[in-house]
């Protein structure tokens, strides 16, 4: 185990401005001692730019529009096309109905937030989940 | 408000049964308000403080505790007014003549995530998101479409959009009436143009500076109400509802619509207007959230603060000028995805408190919120929810039945006293646009957001589903998904209208607009002549952005 803090990319992919997920779980993660990245509004080309400058542990995609699919696509196909998608523990966060998560797994997401969720279990998730 | 020897009585009595109930027990819970205004076991006339003819009086009566109007729902009931929109205009124009054919007596338009930030569907940022969370409304064949059929002479229509692109999308409106031929200056509705809302309620994307923001709320109010063009429209409506959702508490809510109303009545008069200009036409947006007494305290406040402003502070003359008029939404972040149907129940209680409250107008939330934009289904059973409420509970046969209840009266002293504190917390920070580029309203802000999830976390904000008799987040409810095809619909109706448009001679009047916005003066007039020749909402913010910049909000996590 090296003592390197867990690095985390919050991201808000799209223009849709609910922002009050997005800060409540980075707060959580910054308090449970990772090191947190507040991209706010990015598009795929920054996101993944940003994921690999910065050399993150996680990405946290937090998408409210309805447009989660789309946007979550155009993030872990650049991902892949970079070789850096099976070092990145990816997360979607926000307005998501539970019968999307099987889809969006399938595309490569390890986990999925919905309404009511608890800050506690998603650091819990990265904690025992991280790909490298 | 009684005599005193009767209160003196009540005081020894009330200190006699006090003593007898030294040994009961009550449960281990804190008894505070959702804003923490800590709650006695029991209130009698000795919490009453006030003369009645002074702080309550008669409704339509300054200072207005019991309601604007000296009849309220005796004379008119609420408007019921469900924020709506979808996919398409077209798709949207069903779904309003669904409701309206349902007994709904008021529309308002929620338009989609590129329709609040001024971006055009043709622009790559958003394309995904055309029609997802709102009706796209980027051009003036859209108002078109969404109005059809519908006697916006008649019913009001409600826009919700917000400084940024205030102007043009109402602009397109206005000329779409004109040229429907409806004449402007009888023209009903609101606009919502809050500076709050696409800053801290939402955050903005690749929008202009707060002053700029500030500065074309304030042109709308000039040019729609105080110049007269139309004079019946609400020229905004000052959202607490939208930051009150994000976890801040009803005292908060108050202080921040307050605070904005001020800068920018002082932002008009500065110009040379009188308040009495324009003041009457001035309209709120609150919250009905889970504190059933504390939301009703909160609406008999608010119109008792809003007198106490307009009279002392802005010497407003006429009477007609005093009252707080506004329109509640039931809080969304009540909801829960998990047992949906107990959303029902829970919008029923809420939409309760703002008729009991005095709401001029009223949202009721769709059950299946917490998860998609509502069905048809769950839209019908959210306008069914407030018509069970007017129709067969009563509760319309006499005004402001809870005045006069020793436990509201108290609790409306105590939270305008709680408002006018946080006011003067804000205010020392500067006018709302300072509070906003400084990051003072994002802190604030953010601490709710904590505060907010600490409470629930810990068990203290109690959930149904979610923290307590927790279900698992398994959507029972059918999702509804908005159209897939919106996105090739919107590019192609814009495309049909570049085709057809005067593009020199639109060229030459947005080169104007850029003068204008230069010269910061009102942006109004040249906006109607720009949509009328089929600028785009886009197109216009873009000259906004080239010419004022774009604004980074200074978040706070």
């Amino acid at each position: 185990m090296s003592s390197r803090k867990i690095r985390v990319l919050m991201s808000k992919p799209g223009i849709d401005g609910h922002w009050r997920g997005g800060i409540v779980v980075s707060r959580a993660i910054r308090d449970a001692g990772m090191e947190l990245i507040f991209g706010g509004f990015q598009n795929a080309k920054q996101i993944v730019e940003a994921a690999i400058q910065e050399d993150v542990d996680v990405l946290g995609l937090s998408i409210h529009s309805g447009a989660h699919f789309a946007y979550t696509k155009q993030v872990i196909d650049l991902l892949k096309e970079k070789g850096v998608f099976n070092d990145i523990l990816i997360l979607v966060g926000g307005v998501i109905p539970a019968q999307d998560f099987p889809k969006l797994k399938e595309m490569g997401v390890a986990n999925i937030y919905g309404p009511g969720s608890m800050t506690n279990d998603i650091v819990e998730f990265i904690k025992t989940h991280l790909k490298k | 408000m009684f005599d005193k020897k009767i209160l003196e009585n009540i005081r020894i009595e009330k200190e006699k049964w006090e003593e007898k109930l030294k040994e009961s027990k009550e449960r281990d819970v804190k008894f505070v308000t959702d804003s923490e205004i800590p709650i006695k076991r029991l209130y009698t006339p000795l919490d009453v403080k006030g003369d009645y003819l002074d702080t309550i009086n008669f409704p339509g009566q300054e200072p207005f505790t019991r309601g604007v109007y000296p009849t309220m729902y005796r004379g008119r009931l609420w408007t019921m007014r469900l924020f709506s929109g979808h996919g398409t205009p077209e798709e949207t124009n069903l779904r309003w003549k669904y409701l309206y054919e349902n007994g709904e007596t008021g529309f308002s338009a929620a338009v989609d995530a590129l329709t609040f930030n001024g971006i055009d569907p043709t622009n790559p940022d958003g394309a995904p998101e055309v029609g997802t969370s709102g009706v796209p409304l980027y051009c003036i064949d859209s108002l078109f479409a969404l109005t059809e059929d519908i006697p916006i002479d008649k019913i009001s229509v409600a826009l919700v959009v917000e400084p940024f692109t205030c102007a043009p999308v109402c602009a397109m409106y206005f000329n779409m009436a004109k040229m429907r031929g409806y004449e402007l200056k009888n023209l009903m509705g609101t606009t919502q143009n809050d500076i709050l809302t696409m800053t801290v309620g939402y955050i903005p994307y690749k929008n202009s500076p707060p002053n700029h923001l500030l500065r074309v709320a304030c042109d709308f109010i000039e040019w729609t109400v105080a110049q007269k063009n139309v004079p019946l429209w609400h020229p905004i409506n000052f959202t607490g509802y939208n930051y009150r959702e994000g976890g801040i508490d009803a005292i908060q809510e108050l202080g921040f619509v307050f605070a904005s109303a001020c800068s920018h009545i002082d932002n008009l008069i500065e110009r040379g207007w009188k308040a009495d200009d324009f003041v009457g036409r001035l309209a709120f947006h609150l919250a009905a959230h889970k504190d059933f007494f504390e939301e009703i305290a909160k609406y008999r406040a608010a119109r008792r603060i809003w007198h106490k402003l307009m009279k002392d502070k802005y010497e407003v003359k006429n009477p007609k000028n005093l009252g707080f008029r506004f329109h509640v939404q039931t809080a969304g972040s009540s909801l829960t995805a998990q047992l949906p149907m107990i959303n029902i129940v829970r919008t029923a209680i809420q939409g309760l408190e703002a008729n009991l409250g005095g709401c001029q107008s009223l949202h009721t939330n769709s059950y299946d919120e917490a998860i998609c934009l509502p069905s048809e289904e769950a839209a019908l059973v959210a306008l069914r929810t407030q018509q069970v409420v007017a129709d067969e509970t009563r509760i319309t046969n006499t005004i402001d039945p809870l005045a006069g209840s020793y436990y509201v009266e108290w609790l409306t002293d105590e939270v305008e006293e709680r408002v006018w504190k946080y006011m003067d917390k804000i205010q020392k920070v500067g006018s709302i646009d300072k509070a906003l580029s400084t990051g003072w309203l994002y802190k604030e802000m953010r601490d709710a957001f904590h505060k907010r999830r600490v409470r629930i976390e810990k068990g203290e904000e109690i959930m149904l589903g979610i923290n307590k008799y927790q279900v698992p987040y398994d959507t029972v409810t059918d999702v509804f998904r908005t159209s897939q095809t919106a996105i090739d619909i919107e590019v192609n109706r814009i495309n049909k209208l570049k085709a057809r448009r005067d593009n020199a001679k639109l060229e030459k009047i947005l080169d104007k607009l850029r003068s204008v916005c230069e010269k910061e003066e009102n942006v109004m007039p040249i906006i109607m002549e720009a949509t009328k020749e089929g600028a785009t909402v886009g197109e216009i913010c873009d000259i906004y952005r080239e010419i004022w910049g774009i604004w980074e909000p200074p978040l706070a996590i």
